[in-house]
This record gives structure tokens, sequence and C-alpha cells, in this order.
């Protein structure tokens, strides 16, 4: 009954490799041809820092050590922007593959689960590092933001917000049972967190939101972006302790993620 | 007995329970490369399960599975390769334009079929460059079957390819099953459309409650071709059914008579007729419709609210065509 199991010609690495690099273009082609999709998550980004910025954060800001408001904001947003793509979008966008059928669908297609999956992390992953750069082109040169002298510490922080919050957004997606419910619950739990992350405002060090926020990641996140482009004397560009929150929490999204993990569509 | 090469599909004993629903009961059949096997049954009966046990996607609890040669449940990357798979529901990603999804897809297998050559099999040419949200469904049900096809595959699983079909789009994806028979292609498809079954398979395998009830040729499937015909004509003016040289009843201004060699009924009845000059107008023989055979097969079925209450199927599956 076994028959001859034939190996598969196509079946080395790097042909599979080259398949993700081909799912992931599909990918890119669907995401920036949503237009709705494409603005609410990368353009609010850049919204919000000009938006801010014309409202007075060139200014000095005491709280933070007299520094000007938009050397926070830049990092700030760069964050918003991968967090965004990585939880926001990929939450969303994981529950209707799944209840459309669509997951299932390439299940049954030979490509490898694995390249399947690699091909929509690397999507989320490619629309974080657009918005990254693109933020931070428009902090340099619109508002002449200091840059970081060395770069390590927020690619660092960049790369684990990354893997954690894609975690987390894949994660929320298994919570949500249908297609409509999708966008209000993944968002909605996105702004909450976000408006005590300080992101707005600095949060007052020793005020209640302020250790609210100490046990969510985006706070952290944050934190961790900002800290490259801290111009204070003797300030770490590494902020340890909140990467650790965040892959904490990308860890445990992980664990839900892969328990409750499903290919086919609920049955209502 | 076929040979181990010429079997595409064996299934034995399969059995699978959503807690503490049998869905498939000890189901057993083979299916013969280059064979149409159509799954008859209401909604409800198990055919999706089955198929989606076939195609590796669930997994079963019980019996024995071989699909070209493979056990489908490890998913085998090779067997994969050679499966086309229509769902039941549609599901393509709605900003890619019906090219890019077939050139994508295509790329998942070692020879798939040129791109152009789907689009026209499935007629599609005027929606190539059109996203897929702009499709209408039925244009989206012809695009789910091109990714069916895309691959060149040895078998295709059809999961109902027609339900929801006008009747013009119906004909032609029966035409598409059929030019893929004539290129070799084995067949499954599940439908609860009777005539459906009749007119694309080869062999039917009627489903209910999760079991098969009945399997064999449409023509024969239920004792259909050994059953006895019905014979039915107008009454001719002025003769009353006990004139008749036949044992026939009236019904309105018919007479109906069954008979098991209807031959020789008719050629009592119309030698009668002719001797006597009068005309036997509407005159037909029947014998069971597949339909009547399916209704008696499926009465009383969870899901055959669907096409009939059980008192109407039991009058159906005596009365022959109405
Ligand atoms: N994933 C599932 N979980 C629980 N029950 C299911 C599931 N899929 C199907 N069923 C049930 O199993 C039975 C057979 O379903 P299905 O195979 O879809 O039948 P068909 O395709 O013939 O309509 C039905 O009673 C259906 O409600
Ligand atoms: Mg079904």
């Amino acid at each position: 009954m076994s028959g001859l199991a034939l190996p598969s010609k196509r079946g080395t690495v790097v042909a599979d490799v080259m398949m993700v690099g081909r799912q992931l273009r599909y990918e890119q082609l669907n995401f920036w041809r949503n237009r709705f999709g494409a603005v609410f998550t990368v353009g609010f980004s850049v919204i919000f820092l000009v938006m801010l910025a014309m409202s007075g954060a060139t200014h000095r800001a005491a709280a933070i050590g007299n520094i000007a408001l938009i050397q926070y904001y830049v990092p700030g947003f760069a964050a918003y922007g991968l967090m965004s793509a990585c939880y926001n979008n990929l939450g969303i966008s994981m529950v209707i593959r799944r209840e459309t059928g669509l997951l299932k669908r390439l299940r049954l297609s030979p490509i490898p689960s694995w390249a399947l999956v690699g091909a929509i992390l690397a999507n989320a992953a490619v629309i974080s590092i657009v918005q990254v750069i693109l933020l931070l082109l428009i902090g340099r040169y619109g508002y002449n933001v200091v840059l970081p002298h060395v770069w390590a510490p927020f690619v660092l922080a960049i790369a684990v917000g990354v893997v954690a919050f894609t975690a987390l957004g894949a994660a929320v997606s298994t919570l949500v049972r249908s297609q409509e419910s999708a966008g209000p619950i993944v968002s909605i739990i996105f702004f909450v967190l976000l408006f005590l992350s300080g992101l707005w405002f600095p949060l007052t060090p020793g005020s209640g939101l302020a250790k609210l926020a100490n046990y969510f990641p985006i706070h952290h996140l944050i934190l961790a972006t900002a800290a490259p482009f801290d111009t204070a004397p003797g300030a770490s560009p590494y902020a340890w302790h909140d990467l650790l929150v965040v892959a904490i929490w990308g860890a445990a999204g992980l664990i839900v993620a892969i328990r409750r993990f499903q290919w086919e569509p609920h049955r209502h | 007995m076929v040979s181990a090469a010429q079997v595409a599909v064996e299934v034995d004993g399969l059995s699978k329970r959503y807690g503490t629903l049998e869905a498939v009961r000890s189901v057993s059949f083979a299916v013969e490369r280059g064979e149409v096997f159509a799954l008859l049954g209401p909604n409800g009966a198990g055919k999706t399960t089955t198929v989606e046990i076939l195609e590796g996607f669930r997994s079963r609890d019980a019996g024995t599975v071989s699909v070209l040669g493979h056990d489908p449940s490890g998913r085998p990357r090779a067997l994969r390769e050679r499966l086309g798979i229509v769902l039941q529901e549609l599901a393509v990603e709605p900003n890619l334009t019906v090219r890019e999804v077939l050139t994508r897809n295509a790329g998942y297998y070692p020879s798939p079929r040129p791109v152009d050559e789907v689009i026209a099999l499935v007629g599609l040419e005027g929606k190539a460059s059109s996203r897929i949200a702009r499709l209408s469904g039925g244009q989206q049900r012809r695009l789910d079957v091109g990714l069916g096809i895309i691959g060149r595959p040895e078998l295709i699983f059809l999961d109902e390819p027609t339900t929801g079909f006008d009747p013009s789009a119906r004909r032609g994806a029966w035409d598409l099953v059929r030019a893929l028979q004539e290129g070799g292609t084995t067949i499954i498809l599940t439908t609860h459309y009777m005539d459906e079954a009749e007119a694309l398979a080869d062999r039917v395998a009627v489903i209910a409650r999760g079991q098969i009830v009945a399997l064999g040729p449409p023509s024969s499937i239920g004792g259909r071709d050994v059953s006895e015909a019905t014979i039915r004509f107008r009454m001719p003016p002025g003769v009353a059914a006990s004139d008749l040289p036949v044992p026939a009843r009236a019904i309105g201004e018919f007479a109906e008579l069954t008979s098991a060699d209807e031959i020789e009924s008719l050629h009592r009845l119309t030698g009668w007729a002719l001797e006597r000059a009068l005309p036997l107008t509407g005159l037909t023989v029947e014998r069971l419709t597949l339909e009547d055979v399916y209704l008696r097969l499926t009465a009383g079925s969870d899901g055959a609210g669907s096409i009939g209450a059980p008192t109407e199927q039991l009058s159906a599956s005596v009365g022959g065509r109405r």
C-alpha cells in the first residue's frame, strides 16, 4: 500500500527558500494593493508623527531630560508602526485568512506549511522595516532628529519587537472566532494598550498609569527603540530590561499561537 | 480484481467521529484510475469529511486509506503535488488578479499546466487581469476549479462543484469534468444533485448518515435496472380499465400498470390497440429514476429535509417519474 514514495525533485532547501521568496512577493502585492489596510497600517505612523511634530513636538520637554520631543516621537512611532504591522495587521489578517478558508486551501496545496508561515511573517517584517526607514528619514530630514551613532541597539530592538509582536498577533488571531469581530477585537486591545504606553504623552514616572503600563509589552518596546536615540550623556543605548519584558511576552504569544493554531475556519 | 497500478484510491473501513457524532461509519470503496466517482448524499451525510480525509486534511479514527499509493494522513508533499482540490468554500487573496494567483500556485507544482491554458479551460479569458474581489460568485468558482487543475493533477477532488451555479454554468462545469476525464484524470466528486451524478459519474456511492447505502453505476444502482417498469398512457375514449388486455388501473384520464416484462405487456397492449384502431396517446415506459432510488435510500436521513418530507419520498419511490 505504501507504493514508491518518489522524492520530490524540488525538495531541496534552496528551492524551498526561493519558494518563500516567491510567496512573499505575492503577500506584498496583496498587502500594498489593499489601500485601506496599507494606509491604516503604514500611513498612520507617518501621519501621527507629522501631526505631532506640527503641534509643537519640536520643543524641548523637561520631563524627558530637556530634549526635543520629536527625538522621542520618531523611535516611538517606529515602534508603533512595527506593532501595527506585526500585531494589528497580522492578527486581523490571520483571522480573515483562516475564516475564509485561505489557510485551508494553502494547507492542501504542495507549498510546505513552514514556507507559507515564513512568508506571512516575513511580510509583516518587511512592512515594519519599510515604516521604520520612512520614519527615520522623515525625522532626520524633516525635523533634524539626531540619529543613533551606533545602529546595533536600535536594530536589536526592532528585531526583538518584530518577532515578539508577530507572535502576539498570531496568538490573538487564535482567540477570535469570526472574521467580522477580528478588526474590532484586535484593534481595541491594541489602542487601549497604546494609550497606556506613553506614546502620545510621556508617562509621569510612578503614576498609576505608568505602573499599569509596565506590565504590558508596548510601553517597553517604545522604551527599547527610544534608548538608542537618547542623547543624554552616559545613557545606555541598550534597554535590556525592556527587551526582556518584550521577549517574555513574545514567548508567551508564541506558545499560545502554536497550541491554539488551526488551519480551518470555525463552524458557525 | 483490478491490479494495484490501476487503483487510484482505496478506502477500507473508514470511520471518523466529531465528539460523539459519527460522521463517517465504516465506509469502503475503491476508485479506478481514469474513473469519475461520485459521492451522492444529502447535506450532513459525511461527503466532505470523507474527501477531506482522502486529501490528507483531516485525520481518521479507523480504517485504511490509500491515495495514489500513499497514506494521505502524513500529508506527503509528493502526494500533494499530484492532487487537485476544489473546496466547497471560496478562498483566494482578494487583491491579486486571476493571472497572478494562477501563476503563484503553478509555482507550487513540478509540472504545472500553462496559466493561459487554464484560464481558457475555465473560461476566464476576459478576466485574467481582474482582481479576485471584482469577480462574480460564478467566476470565483471557476477560478477555484482553475486552481484545482493548475498542477496537472492525476486525481481531482471536487466538493459540490456546481452548488449555486445557474444551469449554463453547470453545463460548463460538466463539460470540463468530461474533458478532464478524457485527458485521463481520475475524478472524485461530491454532490447532492442526482442528475449531476447520473450525468458525470461512472460509479456512484450513495451516502447517508455516514454510511454507503448503495454503490454502483448510475444505470443499475439500487436495482434500477431490474426493477419493474411503469407503463402509462391516456385511456382511449370509451374504454374502461377492465376492457384492457393488461392489468392496468385508471388514474384520472390515464391508465397505468407495472410490469416485470414490459416487452410482453407492450406487445399485447399495442396489438390490442392496433386491432381496434384505438390511440394510445402519451404512452411512456419508465423504470425507477435515480432520484427515486436516491430518495428511497436516504429516506429518514438527517439531511433529507432539504429534499422533501419522508412521506413524499415514499410515494415517489413507488410512483416512478412524476
Ligand atoms: N469540523 C467539524 N466538527 C464537528 N462536526 C462536524 C465537522 N465537520 C462536519 N461535521 C458534522 O459531520 C457531519 C458530516 O458533515 P460533512 O462531512 O460536512 O457532510 P456533507 O459534506 O455530506 O454535507 C455533519 O453532521 C456535520 O455537521
Ligand atoms: Mg459537504
